[in-house]
């Protein structure tokens, strides 16, 4: 948000009122239990999410094949059942809830204020702001020698159109729907 | 007699690319689906104003991305999207109040014409890069939609009236009363309830709120082809 100079949309009192309405049906589409804070913006605003970041950053560095299962955690946490994520023991809960044990949990949290996390960390989001990011998520597809950046969770059918691939829906039958 | 139609309104103006978009897909599915579409032509800019919110061309990454993003949709949803070369003019300066002016006059006259010369509208501003300020350009919308002149010079005669310039206005404020920020605003009355979705990338979820299929923004009943 600050590299690309965007605002955060919840800042528009009309773009934050449709966020809290909007969020619900997708996640009921999507079949993802989203629901909102309840004080939405001191999560956003004031909390934030910097050492959660970085812990899933040194797990990108550690522990790469946890990394599907710590993030769908640490968003359990924030945005279906409304707890913190901010202080090490709700960071350390979300690890050990995936099957890390408390010495892998602990001795990543550690390196969370090593400059080589730190830094990682920045190398990631200023490689979104290569690709133009003026706000997350942001898929980028390499194809054919070409980079095409799609923003947004609702750019996934666009996405199968690009890489000539089938479109079932946010749901596709091949797993078991419920997570 | 099967189940009532539910209403669906359509907020859109043809300065909006994504509202054109929304529009195609919606136009598709209104033969398909249990609905009743409603056209509302309203003013993007007026919708701005009231919302506090900024054109999104203004912030520069988002400039770059609507330019591949409008390119790829138009591919994805097969309607022949065109950036005009002097984009910002187009947007910032020149504007389509008289044309959202005349499409209010349409619809309050021949509401049936509505479709068509919306769509001659944007084939001319997002796909030919051509003026839809001018009377004349207007005129030509409407010729081609099928217009005589005489219908067509009679309804521009009437857009400097009160009544459309207030119905327009009307349209725009149902809008932003819906809790609009920007178009497309597709807003759907279902089980006594109202769901505003924003954007022409929510048809998908607007099938699921309906309880319809979704089978992609070309569905196979039509003709593909614009």
């Amino acid at each position: 948000m600050k590299d690309s100079r965007n605002q955060l949309p919840a800042l528009l009192p009309r773009k934050a009122q449709y966020l809290k309405n909007d969020i619900r049906l997708p996640g009921q589409h999507v079949q993802v239990p989203v629901q909102f804070p309840k004080d939405f913006f001191f999560v956003i605003l004031e909390k934030g999410s910097l050492s959660a970041m970085r812990f899933l950053t040194a797990v990108n560095m550690k522990h790469p094949e946890m990394l599907e299962e710590v993030p769908r955690e640490l968003w359990m946490r924030v945005w279906s059942w409304d707890e913190d994520i901010t202080e090490p023991q709700s960071i350390l809960a979300a690890a050990e809830k995936v099957g890390m044990s408390t010495e892998q949990a602990q001795g990543l949290l550690e390196k969370i204020v090593t400059p080589k996390v730190k830094n990682k960390l920045k190398e990631d989001t200023e490689a979104a702001g290569k690709y133009r990011a003026f706000g997350l998520p942001v898929t980028v597809v390499h194809l054919d020698g070409q980079t095409h950046m799609l923003f947004g969770s609702d750019q996934m059918e666009l996405l199968t159109h690009l890489l000539g691939e089938k479109w079932m829906g946010p749901v596709p039958a091949a797993i078991n729907p419920k997570l | 007699m099967g189940p009532v139609p539910r209403t669906l309104e359509l907020f859109y103006d043809v300065l909006s690319p994504y509202s054109w978009l929304g529009f195609e897909v919606l136009c598709r599915y209104k033969n398909i689906w249990n609905i009743n579409l409603q056209l509302r032509p309203s003013l993007i800019a007026g919708i701005m104003k009231d919302s506090g919110n900024q054109p999104p061309a203004l912030l520069p990454r988002k400039a770059q991305y609507l330019r591949n993003d409008i390119r790829l949709l138009g591919q994805h949803v097969q309607v022949p999207m065109q950036f005009p070369k002097d984009f910002f003019s187009v947007i910032l300066e020149k504007g389509s109040l008289s044309a959202m002016r005349f499409l209010t006059a349409v619809n309050m006259e021949h509401p049936e014409m509505l479709e068509k010369v919306s769509r001659e509208l944007w084939m001319r501003v997002w796909s030919r890069d051509e003026d839809i300020t001018e009377p004349q350009s207007i005129l030509a919308a409407a010729e081609k939609a099928g217009m005589s002149t005489e219908q067509a010079q009679g309804l521009l005669e009437k857009i400097v009236t009160p009544k459309v310039k207030n119905k327009l206005k009307e349209n725009t404020e149902a809008a932003c009363k819906y809790g609009a920020f920007g178009l497309p605003v597709t807003v759907a009355h279902l089980d006594g309830q109202t769901h505003m979705l924003f954007g022409s990338d929510r048809m998908e979820l607007l099938a699921h709120l309906l309880g319809e299929k979704w089978m992609g923004p070309v569905p196979p009943a039509i003709n593909p082809k614009l």
